[in-house]
């Protein structure tokens, strides 16, 4: 059974890239580039795993994942931030908001591939 | 014992006027071995041997001993110390200083221009951190680099491709190289018009800098006052009188109360505003404590190259003692645990440890010892005319260091309900949302027909952490019309229709509505 992944990114050319790569990988893909309609599309959607931008424009990141955490169905959702930021303080914020990986811009192909595997991997697992 | 070039500048004026040393030794009535002693520096000598030498010599006394020569060796060495300079010999710079102190001079002139230059370095580095529309091409860079890299790698990757594609992912490679490149320029012509000299920070900012760069928190003060306070053997609201003891015992000075205006400046009293708040007068006394028993640490601390000048490093310093202050009287651990248990409830914090409003929403901040960390809080202090002190930021939530915040803030709408606890959930125009609790403060009590000393203080938390904390509770049903839309700054927000606007947003018409990234491409390729 092929999993789905909802990529929440403003940049065409980075959603193209990732759509290309993870349905190499038999994922099927759906994106969003608004981030006030990240939470519809996923009640849409309903994606195994959640690529999100942290800068995307009207909504913040930040602001979405809380939404996102609020909601019981999505609370286990594994989350993949994109984010430019690579501060330490600002990755405690997100981790205290929910997120699972963080990914850097600019990151490396394998290293996204691979993140995503391991998440949707681990999602998988018995909860304990 | 300071060395000073005394014994060196004899030794080199002797030898030039050709003498033995058991010449000038018999000349001025002292043994050849004590001029031996003296011209090595392992003798110190002044007064009347001093003068006697100089006049063998035939030079006045102050070409052997200038007042300046200590001071000058010192900080010679110091330069070099702090330069890290290994294998310079002391007995060198005393050498230097005896036959060169205009050199010695110069050197030490141009350490300092180093450390001019460094320090604008640094400021120019602060500044542009803070640079909105650095922020952006930064961001357009990495969103940039981020296509390129990826397509390449498929271009590389796959063998499979077919012509369409390639075409298509050269052709994004190409374009957004093209773009790179413009928001590359664009970003050297915004960094060249802020090579511009910036104005020097006063003293105030380098201090709130300094603070703001060990986030807050000073692990060797929190673990030296919890020495200090094991060893008085006190807790609670009782440690005050303790201080006071101590005060007295141990460093024979006496805490005095006076009304007026007229105090005796003495060493040995410590003279406190009878119409200072309770809190104001227990924290003022453990300040002092802490200077006396930390001055070591405090001196060590303010070694730092934010703090660029004597004036910084005693505000620095002043800033430190009070940090310690806090920490002796509202224990780290103790008030943490009151904190969580109290939800953040600055009321009942404030009354358990007989703390002042500002104290504790003060030592909240400084929660952030990494391994148990608080809510990370930021802090603000205004004047009733907008003058800002103490900003501290938050990651989201920055604090202005100059000029006026948003003046849709509770820390302003507070001067209009003095005393009184405001609280705000204020949303930025990307949704994020904090939690603001801000009260007035007043420093002294006024009698009839006096004008408090009052300031507006304020801590702002992610809405994140809103039900740890008692204030949060009015929001939790989550009714929009509780929440107020606030910018940070007025040259920083975009809410155009803004009633309260002050000055003209220094950000591009509505374009972040419809392609926040556009206008930044747009200029670079113009």
């Amino acid at each position: 059974m092929g999993t789905k992944i909802l990529i929440a990114e403003d940049e065409p050319f980075i959603v193209e890239s990732l759509s290309f790569l993870l349905s190499r990988e038999g994922h099927t893909i759906a994106s969003v580039s608004d981030g006030a309609s990240v939470l519809d599309e996923l009640k849409k959607q309903r994606p195994d795993l959640l690529i999100l931008d942290i800068m995307l424009p009207t909504t913040s990141g930040f602001e979405i994942l809380r939404r996102i955490r609020e909601q019981p169905e999505f609370a286990a959702l594994p989350v993949l931030a994109l984010t430019a930021k690579g501060q330490e303080a600002d990755r405690r914020r997100m981790v205290d908001l929910g997120v699972d990986q963080f990914m850097t811009k600019p990151f490396s192909n394998q290293e996204l591939v691979s993140s995503v595997a391991a998440l949707l991997e681990s999602a998988k697992a018995p909860q304990q | 014992m300071q060395r000073l070039p005394i014994g060196q500048r004899i030794r080199n004026k002797r030898k030039e006027l050709g003498l033995t040393q058991s010449a000038l030794a018999q000349q001025a009535g002292i043994s050849v071995s004590y001029l031996n002693l003296i011209e090595h520096n392992k003798r110190m000598i002044g007064g009347a041997l001093l003068n006697r030498l100089a006049a063998q010599l035939g030079v006045e006394t102050s070409h052997l001993s200038d007042a300046e020569d200590g001071p000058l060796v010192q900080q010679t060495l110091e330069m070099a110390r702090s330069q890290s300079l290994t294998g310079l010999d002391e007995k060198n710079v005393v050498r230097l200083v005896a036959e060169n102190p205009d050199w010695a001079r110069a050197l030490l002139a141009l350490h300092r221009k180093y450390q001019d230059t460094a320090e604008h370095a640094l400021s120019l580095s602060d500044r542009l951190s803070q640079d909105p529309m650095l922020h952006q091409l930064s961001h357009a860079i990495l969103t940039q680099t981020t296509s390129i890299r990826s397509f390449a790698e498929i271009l590389g990757q796959f063998d499979d491709l077919n012509a369409g594609d390639q075409r298509r992912f050269s052709g994004i490679v190409a374009s957004q190289s093209g773009q790179l490149g413009s928001s590359v320029r664009a970003m050297i012509e915004l960094l060249g018009s802020a090579m511009d000299a910036p104005e020097p920070l006063s003293p105030e900012k380098e201090v709130d800098d300094f603070i703001i760069a060990h986030r807050n928190y000073f692990d060797e003060l929190e673990s030296a006052t919890r020495s200090l306070r094991d060893e008085m053997g006190v807790s609670g609201k009782l440690v005050a009188t303790a201080i006071a003891g101590r005060l007295s015992d141990r460093h024979g000075i006496d805490v005095r109360f006076t009304d007026g205006d007229t105090r005796e400046p003495s060493e040995n009293v410590f003279w406190l505003d009878t119409r200072a708040p309770e809190a104001s007068i227990r924290f003022r006394m453990a300040k002092r404590l802490i200077e006396i028993e930390a001055a070591d640490l405090l001196d060590r601390l303010v070694q730092d190259s934010r703090l660029t000048n004597d004036d910084a490093r005693s505000l620095g310093r002043r800033a430190l003692a009070s940090y310690g202050a806090g920490a002796l009287l509202f224990p780290y651990q103790e008030f943490l645990k009151a904190a969580e248990h109290h939800r953040y409830d600055i009321d009942r914090l404030s009354a358990a440890f007989g703390s002042s409003f500002e104290q504790t929403a003060h030592r909240l901040v400084t929660l952030q010892r990494p391994k148990a960390p608080g809510v990370p809080f930021a802090f603000l202090r205004t004047d009733p005319a907008g003058n800002i002190s103490k900003p501290f930021s938050i990651p989201g939530l920055p604090m202005p260091r100059f000029g006026g915040a948003c003046p849709l803030w509770a820390i302003y709408a507070a001067f209009s309900e003095p005393g009184r606890i405001v609280s705000q959930l204020a949303t930025t125009q990307l949704g994020e949302r904090y939690l603001f609790i801000a009260r007035t403060v007043d420093k002294r009590t006024a009698g009839f027909g006096e004008a408090p000393t009052r300031y507006s203080v304020m801590i702002g938390c992610d809405s994140l952490y809103m039900d740890r904390l008692v204030y949060g509770d009015r929001y939790a049903t989550g009714q929009a019309s509780l929440e107020t839309p606030v910018g940070f700054s007025c040259r920083l927000c975009e809410r155009h229709d803004c009633r309260q606007r002050a000055q003209p947003s220094l950000l591009a018409g509505d374009s972040r509505q419809n392609n926040r990234k556009a206008p930044v491409t747009g200029a670079a390729a113009e």
